[in-house]
């Protein structure tokens, strides 16, 4: 086993838990593996770049056998026709309020949750852990329609996007992950030390807990906003008017065939609805890798 | 003093979540308030609760009174209690039983290579010399943003009988093409390659997260002591990684057996799941029961049916998964 | 600390995006005494012109149609809404779930009361059109939309390649019953020899053979209730209809292709199928999906005489906030004259049948199909059809009975094996 000069030292010990970048230890990149990522890549990708052959050309795009990869020249149309139908900007701006809000709330109240079910003891806490992964396992489709009804008839939330945010600001995934990461990373060593300084157990979250398990807080909000992003149903029931419409019920606004689908400008609206997520990701991408650093650095 | 979630590289039994005791008495706290503590700990929780109870838990209580009672259409609302009936009912019910057996031999067609693949996508993932980083990382989550139109149309395509692009490539490998419809066992490697599809990404991300968190003293001193890469995965990756397993394996289970939105899509929105139930799996059944059917009553049942079912199995999976764990 | 720069930057940015949407969410000032009019609605069932032209008469009137994706998801959406007692202003119900409907009046308004007085719009309708709108008490709860339709559409080329026919005079001269229909094709796949599984470019003679069983059903006069409330599916025009099916499914008639999939699209480019159960909306798709096999095609009457596959009916629910100016809305909407207009320009065929004799419809004919005389052929097929009564579990039933037909085609089971689990599979769904 080896022993740590630096085990006293607790910022320097929660800051070595998170260096990544200690190359000597990793052996060069095999060609392999650049193989399996290209690979994997490609399969990840390809029904995206379809989504857009689809979007940018004509309707008999989709009766091709085998299919045709080429982008076609109608996308600037397609894009003018679904802003006839639908206010994009708008539903988008509402898209992203609603999942900022979900994924912040959720990152905060998990984290706070975790980190009680993790280090804190009180009474009942093993069966208040176990109720919380309990309701996991309950169907969500079961409960929709009287969750429909409280939000509507009880709360008067209906065609508001409060009714999407607030039932969604706390998540029993996030709190059961956060607690996993929270048991995982932060040694109790540390705990005791700063107890045994006197920091308060809210001064113990904010200055201890917050920098272990930013990583792990970065990709929680990434999900809880993508999971935000894909919700479908509870928002096709709420929402009446357009103006108020969140991305996925405004997709179905663009399929003016009654049956099948009228395919080019529904992959059009998908395609607009999904590609600044690519954006988001590259953003938050970099935030996985560099604020891990920056927060050893500044301690 | 070593940090007693951290493993030594030759492995150590027993190492231990935080809080849970060995042998049976409280783990000793950290803290020197206890009641600072308690109340702390009731604090950070209640957030959760409260607005869990009001938005989840007052929903399925309503919907467990309603197993317990006749209602068909919710529009009639004239419910008669009757029991335990739709219990029984369920019990006896062979497509009921089809659609769990189908939902675990999906499960296990979506779930176990899924797992496998996450790890190892993660492990060359977290290789610090690794070139464009972050296009494969952004690559990896594309799949779950696609929406569900756009993936319905291309696996649509993909797995047409006479026309899918699957078949075409079969074809030249002399396979001849596969009724992906019909053939039981073919819908559930379709249904299972598009629920791999949209969450390898985002699972191999996870283990990428918790990767990143194991300290790299050890695998420094792993390779010190001549532990090559395999070893080094076995003695220090997988055991950093048991709280990641233990929850992926959790929520793989849970998500797994309430697997409904790629059956629905597979099979062109009918909710039957194929012409002989085929693909039918426990919770198109109950969505087909509630929307189609009109029974709420019984669509009820068979959400508290999974519940259980979710309950077993994830208890079953949660103590081999510590056990093996652990072992290491 | 990072985390406190991140925590600000956070709620900076969310308290921006929140000023940002709530000022663009805050709601217009209203002229005195405007009126909006929700409608929910799928496909082009409300076409967008047609609204546009009302508000111009109207111009207190605003009209929001919401599309909800389908008429599945609509009638889920409305279901719920009831329950939650805040509904739309005027709701498009599909024909598929009149049946439904049909059974709850008390959620729709009656249209027969004052001042609405839809009685007097009876007989401008088609009659089975109009009984699709008639709660199970009588009451008009819906006004009909358009007429689907069902007749044939036929490759020529393929037709001449196996020796039949290609006029279309002489191809509905083939098939005056559903028997002759089974014997052409049957004459169809023997002559090409392409309706062979595994062989690529195979052309069977039908997409698919179970279209034919909802043919046959809506050329009767009874489905699957005898009344209200009296559920019989194993009546002797069902049992018929399943049977004269089942010989085209064992005779192997279709290329087992399902409607709207990837390999419909495909198969129709590629000549998979040489005839089609269309209604008259699905021409368009073939048009749309098919634009090279322009000429290639024609339409024949369907054997049996008319059909229908769709059309919708539009209905005030009774939580509707302003129901007088919706009903306005309505009724021009679907007065004859404005369906006149829908036909012209977009191809939907009416069901006032008043038009039915009108030149624009029996003069109306498409290239694309060879200039057949569209109008003439689906209205002549519209007026043969009857009233037929739909129940509550319509939808439920007709899914077991395709369940069944998909086994018999993809030769899991016989004809009379399909049937009885079909008809076991009923009783414990109807009965739990």
């Amino acid at each position: 086993m080896t022993t740590l000069s630096s085990d006293t030292d607790p910022k320097l010990l929660v800051a070595r838990n998170r260096t990544t970048n200690r190359g000597a230890t990793y052996k060069k990149m095999s060609p392999f593996s650049y193989v399996v990522l290209v690979a994997v890549g490609f399969l990840s990708f390809f029904p995206f770049y379809w989504m857009f052959v689809v979007a940018s050309s004509s309707p008999d795009v989709i009766s091709q056998s085998p299919p045709s990869v080429v982008v076609g020249h109608n996308f600037m149309n397609e894009v003018a026709a679904v802003y006839g139908q639908v206010p994009f900007t708008r539903n988008f701006l509402n898209t992203l309020l609603v999942c900022l809000s979900v994924a912040c709330a959720q990152v905060f109240f998990s984290s706070l949750a975790g980190f009680a079910l993790a280090k804190l003891n009180f009474l009942g806490k093993k069966w208040l852990l176990l109720a919380i992964v309990g309701t996991l396992m309950l169907p969500s489709q079961l409960g929709l329609v009287p969750l429909f009804k409280i939000l509507v008839n009880n709360f008067n939330w209906g065609d508001s996007l409060k009714a999407l945010i607030v039932p969604a600001m706390v998540s029993a995934f996030g709190v059961f992950w956060m607690r996993q990461a929270i048991d995982a990373q932060v040694p109790k060593e540390l705990l005791e030390a700063a107890s045994i300084d006197g920091a308060s157990i809210p001064r113990i979250y904010r200055t201890m807990i917050v920098p272990a398990i930013l990583p792990t807080a970065f990709v929680l909000g990434l999900f809880s906003f993508l999971a935000s992003w894909n919700d479908y149903l509870m928002p096709l029931f709420i929402l009446q008017n357009p103006d108020n419409f969140t991305l996925q019920v405004a997709l179905n606004q663009l399929n003016t065939k009654a049956y099948g689908m009228d395919y080019n400008i529904v992959m059009a609206g998908s395609f607009m609805a999904t590609f600044p997520l690519l954006i988001l990701f590259v953003f938050v991408g970099r935030r996985l890798v560099t604020g891990v650093m920056d927060g050893a650095v500044k301690g | 003093m070593t940090p007693d979630s951290a493993p030594s590289p030759k492995g150590r039994r027993g190492a231990r979540v935080s809080g849970s005791p060995r042998n049976g008495k409280p783990a000793k706290s950290w803290n020197s308030n206890k009641a600072r503590e308690t109340a702390w700990g009731y604090l950070f929780t209640s957030p959760f609760f409260i607005i869990f109870f009001i938005f989840g838990v007052i929903p399925i209580i309503y919907s467990v009174y309603i197993s317990l009672t006749s209602l068909e259409n919710p529009l009639d609302a004239n419910e008669v209690f009757v029991g335990l009936k739709n219990f029984k009912n369920l019990w006896h019910d062979p497509e009921f039983w089809r659609a769990t057996r189908n939902t675990f031999s999906i499960w296990f067609f979506s779930t176990v290579p899924q797992m496998v693949m996450a790890l190892g996508l993660a492990s060359i993932l977290r290789n610090p010399r690794l070139r464009f980083r972050l296009v494969w990382q952004t690559i990896l989550l594309v799949p779950n943003i696609t929406s569900g139109l756009a993936i319905a149309v291309v696996f649509g395509q993909l797995f047409g009988r006479d026309y899918g692009l699957i078949n075409y490539c079969l074809q030249f490998l002399g396979i001849g093409h596969i009724d992906w419809l019909e053939n039981t066992l073919a819908s559930h490697v379709a249904i299972a390659t598009m629920i791999t599809w949209r969450w390898v990404g985002y699972n191999s991300l996870i283990f990428l997260a918790s990767m990143n968190a194991i300290d790299n003293a050890l695998y420094e001193s792993a390779s010190l002591d001549g532990a090559n890469r395999w070893q080094q995965l076995r003695h220090v990756t997988i055991p950093g990684l048991r709280n990641t397993i233990v929850f992926m394996v959790i929520m793989g289970t849970i998500g797994g057996l309430q697997v409904f939105a790629e059956p629905l899509t597979f099979g062109g929105g009918q909710t039957t799941g194929g012409s002989s139930g085929q693909f039918n799996t426990v919770t198109l059944y109950l969505y087909r029961y509630a929307k189609d059917l009109f029974n709420y009553g019984y669509a009820s049942a068979i959400g508290i049916g999974i519940t259980f079912m979710v309950l077993v199995i994830t208890a079953i999976n949660f103590l081999i998964t510590r056990r093996i764990a652990s072992e290491d | 600390m990072a985390h406190r720069n991140f925590v600000a930057k956070f709620t900076f940015l969310l308290a921006a995006l929140a000023l940002l949407v709530g000022g663009l969410v805050a709601a217009p000032a209203k002229a005195a005494s405007q009126v909006t009019i929700n409608i929910w609605t799928f496909g082009n069932v409300i076409e967008p012109k047609m609204k546009a032209r009302y508000e111009k008469m109207h111009p207190n009137v605003k009209i929001v149609a919401v599309n909800k994706g389908g008429p599945d998801q609509l009638a889920q959406a409305l279901i719920v809404a009831f329950q939650a007692h805040k509904t739309p202003d005027i709701a498009a119900i599909e024909t598929s779930w009149s049946g439904l409907f049909r059974d709850y009046p008390q959620y729709f308004v009656d249209l027969r009361q004052a001042p609405y007085k839809a009685d007097k719009l009876k007989k401008d309708y088609v009659a089975w059109r109009w009984a699709q709108g008639t709660g199970k008490g009588g009451e008009v709860i819906g006004l009909p939309t358009d007429v689907g339709g069902l007749e044939v559409a036929y490759r020529v080329d393929l037709f001449k390649k196996a020796g039949l026919p290609t006029n279309r005079e002489a191809v509905g001269r083939l098939w005056p019953t559903w028997d002759k229909f089974i014997e052409v094709g049957k004459t169809y796949n023997k002559k090409l020899k392409r309706c062979v599984d595994k062989k690529k470019d195979k052309s069977c003679f039908i997409d698919s053979s179970g279209t034919i069983f909802n043919a046959i059903l809506n050329q009767g006069t009874e489905k699957f209730y005898k009344g209200v409330g009296q559920v019989d599916y194993q009546n002797r025009q069902v049992r018929n209809a399943f049977n004269e099916t089942g010989k085209a499914l064992v005779a192997g008639l279709g290329s087992r292709i399902a409607p709207y999939s990837g390999d419909w699209y495909a198969g129709m480019n590629k000549g998979s199928f040489a005839t089609l159960l269309a209604p008259a909306w699905q021409l368009d798709y073939i048009k749309q999906y098919a634009p090279k096999t322009k000429g290639l095609w024609d339409v024949a009457k369907v054997p049996g005489g008319g059909g229908n596959i769709g059309g919708s009916q539009l209905s005030i629910p009774k939580a509707a906030p302003n129901k007088a100016e919706a009903w306005k809305f309505m009724s021009w909407y679907l007065a004859p004259a404005q369906q006149l207009t829908v036909f012209k320009e977009y191809g939907l065929f009416p069901s006032a049948k008043s038009l039915y004799g009108t030149s624009a419809v029996q003069n109306y004919k498409d290239p694309f199909f060879r200039n057949a005389p569209i109008g003439k052929i689906y209205a002549s097929g519209a007026l043969k059809l009857k009233p037929i009564y739909e129940g509550p579990k319509e939808r439920a039933i007709m899914a077991i009975f395709g369940q069944a037909l998909g086994r018999i085609e993809a030769k899991k089971q016989n004809t009379s094996q399909a049937w009885n689990q079909a008809v076991a599979d009923i009783k414990t769904a109807l009965n739990r």
